[in-house]
């Protein structure tokens, strides 16, 4: 799986094992990408933070069940979106997320403000389309191109088949595609 | 990848995310105590657990089961997440734990309620402990799907469903034609069922897979099965 250290599997093997060391390097591995998931699901920084780190106690406490050399990201994940969802239902809200404001670099290459300005408003056009889709295709779309995680790694966080993934992305990206119009 | 798809990923990165936390601390200071070598507390589980599986083989459960249980604040106070299941048999002779087997026409006569039922009949109807009838579609070595339904008559009280799930269960809110329901879907859950004395009176880990509940004129239906979300509600909308 791209982008895993070559020592994730032993490391989760040692944990399961009561290993606290290897534990916390886990959690230091993952941390990021736990709480940028939980962001993305929840548009709030204080759930995704709860979110992340709840997920990462019930994960300790899971641990006996993890199944030796299985993935541990994805496992993690599945649970930590699985907080952030039951944190987004109970508060009612919807997601709002927000493209980042840059401040552009100077240099012949940079776009001109008119520029910058055109494409970021593409860019807060696109994101407004996608949180106007139902729950379950923005969930898709977010694990698969916000995430940037496999089809596998997907199904796995959202524990569907891979390929409910293949099939539940193509209809988000026609959905989606019909929202921007393009 | 289409020009779609590059703009999606392009726009996940330049997406507004706050400065991830250092969670190392917290998460150590918040973790349940060491495991190495089954430390006291962890072997209090284990006994606690072992006890409680114990009470439930007698239809007891002890009010001290509640310090290993937290209640979910999701799916209404019925759902419970718990650090581990209680260590139950799963029933391998399905058949037997489902109870009887009629013929559709006696468990509509024999159910006391009004069943409702799929526009497919069912291969196999049982009848089964509180009035509770079974419709098994497939065959109990390879079950597609199983229906309960189950009249809820306890004294002034209500029948409660405890779920017990883990955290790698995902626990939706669902509305099954107007009714509150739950889907459970994931990892193993287990469910309770316990009288207004919070007595057990049924204990299920039969399919333990996805699981769809809700209740709806004094009967609890339950869905179980290799069911999607989409799939399990138009299944029980479709229940006449």
């Amino acid at each position: 799986m791209e982008g895993r250290p070559p020592d994730d599997v032993a490391l989760a093997e040692r944990a399961r094992r009561g290993d606290e060391r290897a534990f916390e390097e886990l959690v230091r591995l993952h941390q990021a990408i736990a709480f940028r998931t939980a962001y993305l699901l929840t548009g709030s920084a204080a759930d995704a933070e709860d979110s992340a780190q709840v997920g990462f106690v019930k994960a300790w406490a899971a641990l006996p069940r993890f199944r030796p050399g299985a993935e541990f990201k994805p496992w993690l994940l599945r649970i930590v979106a699985n907080e952030a969802h039951n944190r987004r239902r109970s508060a009612g809200r919807r997601v709002a997320l927000a493209v980042r404001a840059t401040e552009a670099p100077p240099g012949d290459a940079t776009p001109s403000p008119e520029g910058a300005a055109l494409a970021r408003e593409r860019q807060e056009e696109l994101l407004a389309a996608v949180g106007r889709l139902d729950e379950r295709d923005r969930d898709v779309l977010t694990c698969r191109y916000f995430l940037e995680l496999s089809e596998e790694e997907t199904a796995a966080v959202l524990d569907l088949r891979r390929g409910t993934v293949k099939s539940r992305t193509a209809r988000a990206l026609a959905r989606l595609r019909g929202e921007v119009g393009s | 990848m289409t020009e779609l798809e590059h703009l999606l990923v392009a726009l996940g990165r330049d997406l507004d995310v706050p400065e991830d936390p250092d969670l190392v601390a917290a998460v150590l200071a918040s973790r349940p105590v060491s495991k190495t070598g089954l430390a006291p507390r962890r072997w209090a589980l284990v006994v606690a657990v072992a006890l409680l599986a114990a009470l439930a083989a007698t239809l007891a459960i002890p009010d001290a089961r509640s310090a290993l249980f937290r209640v979910l604040h999701i799916g209404g106070e019925r759902i419970e997440l718990v650090d581990e299941l209680p260590r139950v048999s799963v029933d391998h002779d399905l058949e037997a734990a489902l109870g009887e087997r009629v013929p559709l026409e006696e468990a509509r006569r024999r159910s006391g309620f009004d069943l409702r039922e799929l526009d497919e009949p069912p291969d196999r109807v049982y009848l089964g402990e509180r009035g509770t009838v079974w419709f098994l579609y497939g065959e109990p070595a390879d079950v597609r799907l199983l229906v309960a339904q189950t009249p809820l008559q306890v004294l002034d009280g209500e029948l409660m469903v405890k779920k017990l799930t883990t955290p790698e269960t995902r626990v939706e809110r669902v509305s099954v034609d107007g009714s509150p329901g739950v889907f459970l879907s994931g990892e193993a859950h287990f469910l309770f069922l316990l009288d207004e004395y919070r007595q057990i009176v049924e204990e299920s880990a039969r399919l333990a897979r996805d699981v769809l509940i809700w209740e709806s004129g004094g009967v609890a239906y339950r869905l179980e099965g290799e069911l999607e979300r989409g799939e399990a509600l138009r299944l029980a909308r479709s229940l006449r």
